[in-house]
Formats: structure tokens, sequence, C-alpha cells
């Protein structure tokens, strides 16, 4: 039996995908602004008030004067649910990397790419960079999944967040408390590095890459995604985080971090990872569908 | 909290008189440097040259700012990760080092380091640009423009808002 396919041309996903960065480069997810707006209205401290203040405005004079919200517009991320019966015209890498140097060239945004990882200690840095070219390497998730439809969640993700994730393989006798200490320690030894206050994506089983892609993921995922069985170790990590008063880029006052997102996965019996990977303040963060 | 506008270069004097936790208005001239300008510029001063920036005038500004946009004095700028440039920080306060401005922690070292040779550290808020980038009076590119983004760049600014971390 023959199934129609639907033809998503490569020109729609890069004019969609180019629009998107347009919106999150300058404007962080609405939620997150919502958050730090109750964050400002229950903050006491006059120094952390002073900071959320300046961070709530810079999001609107951004949008409104189209400038990026921070100078490291990051690198792009990209989970992408693909329906089976979409037919592409070529590699959906091939053609979000296009989208992604046409858009870091028209927002101006900053080349943040290092070819070469090692900076040139092995002396192959010219080489490398001379082999990319003009490319922008994104970092793409794809799964499929049955239907029609193109699902991108895309993000810019800031180094500086990104810096400070952890992941460990815990015994498979620890107990919850053991792994509450340790994402509580993550974001509250890194101090104001991360830029918070933060959104706190955690990982817990699935095996050492999976638990750390739950991570990321959880970041793009709202309550409803998730769901109510984790939601009282969200609670109580957030609060934890709150309670150890770091406060606002490290300095002030009770939120350090915005929200706990938790996904997890079932994995071997010898095994618990648990990742954990943070967002700063920007929360650029986007879903689009096609 | 206290609101202080200071202008570029700082007297020993007036390093002496903040406290942590003041706000400061600053004025004057921010040289960009961070993880590769730190590399070239320890290891030009190692091999025994002055340092092309004048370390005790302006502020060191730990920035890899975005490109200009068409119209614009400048791109986004703002703080990145201070600790990076932890390793490089003691050897550039002995030369001479005054001001830097960045986020995040410090090293032992480095805060040892800042209260003996008379130094402060400053810390932006990061993801601000926009509201940063308004401060910015001029814009230029002082050394090593094939850094790109970690190049060192010259920015003159104007009632620049930061915070007084260690002193």
């Amino acid at each position: 039996m023959k199934t129609a396919q639907r033809l998503l041309s490569d020109a729609l996903i890069q004019a969609k995908v180019i629009e998107a960065i347009g919106k999150i480069f300058c404007d962080r997810e609405p939620h997150a602004q919502e958050l730090l707006t109750q964050a400002l209205e229950s903050e006491t401290d006059e120094l952390a008030r002073d900071i959320l203040g300046d961070i709530i405005d810079n999001a609107a004079l951004a949008r409104e004067e189209r400038l990026p919200l921070c100078q490291d517009t990051g690198l792009l991320v990209v989970f992408a649910r693909l329906g089976v019966d979409v037919h592409l015209e070529r590699c959906l890498r091939d053609t979000l990397e296009q989208a992604a140097a046409i858009a870091w060239q028209k927002y101006y945004m900053r080349d943040s790419i290092a070819p070469d990882p090692l900076r040139g200690q092995l002396g192959v840095y010219e080489n490398i960079r001379s082999e990319i070219g003009a490319r922008l390497p994104i970092v793409l998730h794809l799964e499929q999944v049955p239907g029609d439809g193109l699902s991108l969640d895309l993000a810019l993700k800031g180094g500086g967040a990104e810096n400070m994730s952890a992941l460990r393989m815990f015994n498979p006798s620890a107990n919850t408390d053991e792994i509450v200490e340790f994402v509580v320690d993550t974001v509250v030894n890194a101090g104001g590095r991360p830029c918070p206050p933060v959104i706190v994506g955690m990982g817990i089983g699935g095996d050492f890459e999976l638990s750390a892609i739950l991570a990321k993921r959880a970041l793009f995922t709202d309550a409803d995604e998730r769901g109510a069985c984790n939601r009282g170790l969200e609670q109580d990590i957030l609060q934890r985080i709150n309670e150890r008063g770091r406060g606002v880029m490290g300095l002030a006052g009770r939120c350090t971090a915005l929200e706990v997102r938790i996904l997890t996965a079932p994995c071997h019996i010898a095994s618990l990872p648990v990742a954990v990977n943070l967002d700063c303040h920007a929360h650029r963060h986007i879903r689009v569908e096609i | 909290m206290k609101v202080r506008k200071l202008s570029l270069p700082f007297s020993s004097k007036l390093i002496s008189s903040l406290l942590p936790g003041d706000k400061i208005l600053l004025n004057g001239s921010l040289y960009t440097a961070r993880d590769r300008a730190h590399t070239r510029l320890v290891e030009l001063m190692r091999a025994g040259h002055t340092s092309p920036i004048p370390l005790d005038e302006g502020a060191l500004f730990y920035c890899g700012p975005s490109p200009v946009p068409p119209g614009r004095i400048c791109g986004a700028i703002g703080p990145t990760t201070s600790a990076r440039m932890d390793s490089f920080t003691p050897f550039l306060l002995e030369n001479g080092l005054k001001v830097m401005i960045g986020k995040g922690d410090r090293s032992k070292e480095v805060c040892n380091a800042i209260r003996k040779h008379g130094a402060v550290y400053l810390v932006a808020t990061g993801g601000i640009s926009a509201l940063l980038s308004r401060c910015v009076v001029s814009r230029e590119t002082f050394l090593w423009p094939e850094l790109g983004a970690e190049a060192v760049y010259r920015y003159v600014v104007q009632d620049f808002p930061c915070y007084v971390a260690i002193v």
C-alpha cells in the first residue's frame, strides 16, 4: 500500500526557521518573562530588584529595536520531530544549517563557533576553519514520529550556562536526597556564571548520553508536556536551590532559579544517570510547527 | 544601595573608597579581552613587550561583542564568565591592571591579588545587551581583528551600569 507523502520544501522550512530565530534572538520565551516579572514582584533585596528590573527592561528594548538580548547569541540547538509521511528535498541538517547561516547574517548575530575545539593546539586550526567555510554547525536531535508534520524546537543556547552543566552516574541504590543535593550544589556553586535566575533542566535515567539529552530537552518543555509525576520533586529542588541564597547574577536576592524541569527515562538495572543542563535568564526558545 | 558616577582611570584613593555592592555608573574606555586575547596578551608580555592595552588607564572588559548592525555605534555587548580568565589575572595585576569587568566569582588567588595590588573587580549584568549598548559613545577595533568576537575592541562608555564585587 502506498501512502501519500507531504512535500515540505527546503524554502518553506528555511523561511520558518529564519523567522523563528528572528523572534528569539531579541526576545525571551514569554513564560520565562512572566516568571521574571513574578520574581521582581516578590523580591525585597534592593540590588536584586535593580538587576531584575534591567533584565526585564532589556527584553522590551531588545524586542523594539531588534537588538540581541545578549552578545552571546548562542549555538542553535534543534529538537526535530519529523513525521514519517513527510518528504524532504534534502537532509534536514543541511536545510537547518543554511537557515542558521542566513539568520546569523541577517540579524547580526555573533559567530561563536570555534571550528577546532582545541583552538589550534594541534596545529590544525586554520585547516579546519577553511574546511568548514561559511557553514554554521548546529546541534540537531532528530526523531521520527507518525504523521505528516515537522515540529522544530529551537533554542539559542549561550555558553556561560552550558558550561555549568553536570552529569553523574549514581548507584541505583542512591536515594532521592543524594540526587537533589547534586542538582542543588551544581546550580548554587555555579554562582553568577550561568546568568541566574536560571531554568534548570534535569534528565534522570536512560544511559550516559540520553540523560544529557533529556536534561537539554527538558528546557523546552512546559508543565503539561512533563506531566504531574515529577512535579513534587521539581518544586522541592526549586525551593532548596532558592533557599541557598545565591540570587540574581549570583549577587543578591532570593531567586537563583525560576523553574526546575525534569524528564525521565527507564534505565539499566546497574545504572542511575542524572544530568543537569542550565539555561540563562535569556531563555531563547521557540517551537515551530510546519 | 549607593550609586556612584565614576570616571576611569581610578586612583588608588578612589578604589580604596569602594565597597562591595556599590552600584557604579562608569565613564571612560573599556577594552574587551576574553580567552584568546588574554592568551596573546600574556604571551606578549611574558616575552618582554609592554602591554599594548593601557592596563592602568582603562578597564579590561571580559566581553565578546556581536557584529555592528548598519547605522549603529555598536552591536550587543555584555560580560562573559570572568573565571575563565583567572589563570592570567594575577600576572596582569602585577603589571598594572586596575579595573576588570565581568560576571561571576573569581578564584581565591585572584581575590588576593586584587587586594594586594589595590585593584577592583566589577560585575555587569549578563543578558542585558540592548541596555548596555545604549551606554556606548564610540567603538573601535583596537587589536587583533583576526580574532573576530575575541579581538580587542575599545568602547568609550557613558554611565555604564556595574557593581563592585571584589575590592
